[in-house]
């Protein structure tokens, strides 16, 4: 990012704000990001969001699990101690599948908690930064990066305006 | 691309073409072909054990009706659930199934001939074979079994009959009123028959998952009359639900193929693929779970069902079970490209049809041959195999019947009502279906 300011367009209709960022990234505007309250469709791939790597870390998680549960069910009821439970064998497979099946959602479950919290960084006692606390309820802002000796405010002011927009701010990110 | 796609509703019929009739009646053909082989080249013999000329006619005639079972019921099931998958998305007010519903719907025109075909298995076997393959419809049996004492009331022939007619009667009627609104919609439009198919469907998919239970503990349970689960019929269903789920799935990767079905993208076969995905997981946890019990309780009551499928002659089919069932489709299908690739579709699809007639094969087929596997003084572990059970001739060729009639019957079923509603009210909704990157 060669940049921390943005501008932000306020809209009150997700049509309005779907058009506008076509319009914006077809222009050659870089939109930084674009907040809703909720998931409009066909916004990701407007804005080429790629896909998210989220569910090959949760494999990853789940065969943890499922390795740290045979592990440990092996070593106690095999190589560790063996018990004769009802006349079975001592490398009683079947039983294993509960424990393996929980033990595999537990550590995706907690592993994606954990990825989440990591990519978001997200920490205890960090507040959030919202752009704007009114997405939070009905309104949807586009962000677009404000490139210095490049970007023309003044014409991405009137696009914005243009495309129903019912206010425009800058602000500056502190990253 | 809810936004800028131009949506086009166009009247689209399907015509049967030279290559369907082709495929469908040559599978019946050559299907037929190997049942009769398969039936006449059926010897079953073990060392020891003095199988007389009239022993193996009824191991013969009980292998050909135990068979004949199978397969009515699988694709009996196909074709109900089929129908039960429109009546749960509409009253789920679901709108990304509408632009795949009629094919749904053609798949249930074939539940009138499946019930036919059931109950003439089940009038032969009761009152032609003196019971046939099952064991409790023998006369006397009923009434000198201490085990099958307290079932009387329940396993009497007329009780039974009178179930199987009632219940079918009741499902066919349902689907064929659903089917028939349906159509009237495309000519009237509006929300009439949109409000009439959600009450039909009320209805239906109660009384469906009440008739249901006892229907499969009948054709499928009472084949092993001392035996019983209390998980076996949602068991059931959800090997006939995900079966179902990859015939319309295959079907409609078939049509798109072909041309037709212009409103139906990527995105509806990739929710048709996690259905099948989810539904193998959902069948893999009922049927572990009824292994499981059984397996760790070891009442010998209940072992004894196991015991017949994990040794001796169906023991290839009971792992094959697994491995199609679930390892295929979950390995395979949880990747998201996988979903969406016709060619990896129609491998996994196959797997899972064939995984579930399997499937069936395996819960009717050692009960109804009743083979000697207990032990005796010719078999003192019980676990003597018995050469050319399993899979053979009579087993694929009933298989590729069977395919073929329900072939026969779905797409001529597909040529009667356009291929998607053209004025349900969610038409639109289903066409912009989008899941997202």
């Amino acid at each position: 990012m060669d940049t921390n300011k943005v501008i932000l367009g306020i809209y009150n209709d997700p049509d309005h704000i779907y058009d506008t960022t076509k319009k914006l990234i077809h222009d050659g505007y870089r939109v930084r990001d674009v907040y809703s309250p909720f998931a409009i469709h066909g916004m990701d791939r407007v804005l080429g969001i790629k896909r998210s790597r989220l569910t090959v870390a949760a494999f990853c998680f789940a065969m943890t699990g499922i390795v740290l549960a045979l592990t440990l069910q092996t070593y106690a009821s095999y190589f560790d101690w063996q018990m004769n439970v009802g006349g079975k064998p001592s490398l009683h497979i079947p039983t294993y599948i509960p424990i393996t099946f929980e033990l595999a959602i537990l550590c995706t479950a907690f592993g994606m908690v954990g990825c989440f919290f990591a990519v978001n960084k997200m920490v205890w006692g960090k507040n959030a930064d919202i752009i704007d606390i009114r997405v939070t309820d009905d309104l949807f802002v586009v962000a677009i990066d404000i490139i210095p000796n490049k970007t023309d405010v003044a014409e991405l002011s009137s696009i914005l305006k243009n495309n129903g927009a019912i206010e425009i701010r800058e602000r500056e990110f502190e990253d | 691309m809810s936004h800028d796609t131009h949506i086009e509703i166009k009247e689209e019929k399907y015509t049967i073409t030279d290559g369907n009739k082709k495929w469908s009646y040559g599978l019946m053909i050559v299907g037929l072909l190997l049942t009769i082989l398969g039936y006449f080249t059926y010897h079953p013999s073990v060392e020891g054990m003095n199988l007389t000329a009239d022993d193996l006619h009824h191991l013969v005639s009980k292998r050909f009706w135990g068979n004949l079972l199978v397969d009515s019921y699988f694709t009996f099931i196909i074709a109900t659930c089929a129908i039960i998958f429109v009546v749960i998305s509409q009253l789920a007010n679901a709108a990304w199934y509408v632009a795949i519903r009629r094919i749904p719907e053609a798949m249930s025109t074939y539940m009138i001939i499946g019930a036919g075909l059931l109950l003439t298995i089940i009038l032969v076997n009761f009152y032609v074979l003196h019971g046939g393959i099952y064991h409790w419809a023998h006369p006397g049996v009923m009434e000198t079994d201490p085990l099958l004492a307290k079932k009387t009331w329940y396993l009497s022939q007329p009780f039974y009959l009178v179930r199987l007619v009632l219940f079918t009667a009741f499902w066919i009627f349902c689907a064929a009123q659903i089917r028939k609104n349906s159509r009237n919609e495309d000519l009237v439009g509006g929300v009439e028959n949109f409000d009439k198919n959600f009450r039909i469907s009320t209805v239906f998919l109660v009384v469906f998952g009440f008739t249901f239970s006892m229907f499969a503990w009948d054709l499928m349970m009472s084949v092993d009359a001392h035996w019983y689960s209390t998980i076996f019929t949602i068991y059931n269903f959800a090997t006939g639900w995900v079966s179902a789920l990859t015939v319309t799935y295959l079907l409609v990767w078939y049509l798109r193929g072909k041309g037709y079905l212009g409103i139906v993208t990527d995105e509806h076969q990739h929710d048709l693929g996690k259905f099948m995905f989810a539904f193998s997981v959902f069948w893999t946890y009922m049927w572990t779970a009824q292994f499981l019990l059984i397996w760790y309780a070891n009442i010998p009551e209940e072992v004894v069902y196991y015991k017949e499928r994990m040794f001796g002659s169906y023991q290839f089919n009971f792992y094959l079970n697994i491995v199609l069932n679930f390892v295929v489709p979950f390995f395979i299908f949880m990747m998201r490209d996988a979903k969406r690739n016709r060619k990896v579709g129609y491998f996994v699809g196959g797997a899972i049809l064939i995984g579930h007639w399997n499937d069936c094969l395996l819960m009717v087929m050692p009960g109804a041959m009743d083979l000697p596997t207990a032990i005796s003084e010719h078999n003192p572990t019980g676990s003597i195999e018995i050469p050319n059970q399993g899979i053979g001739f009579m087993e694929i060729g009933m298989l590729l019947f069977f395919a073929g009639l329900f072939l026969t019957v779905v797409l001529k079923g597909l040529t009667k009502a356009n291929l998607y509603p053209t004025r349900h009210p969610f038409i639109y909704e289903s066409a912009m279906h989008d899941v997202g990157v």
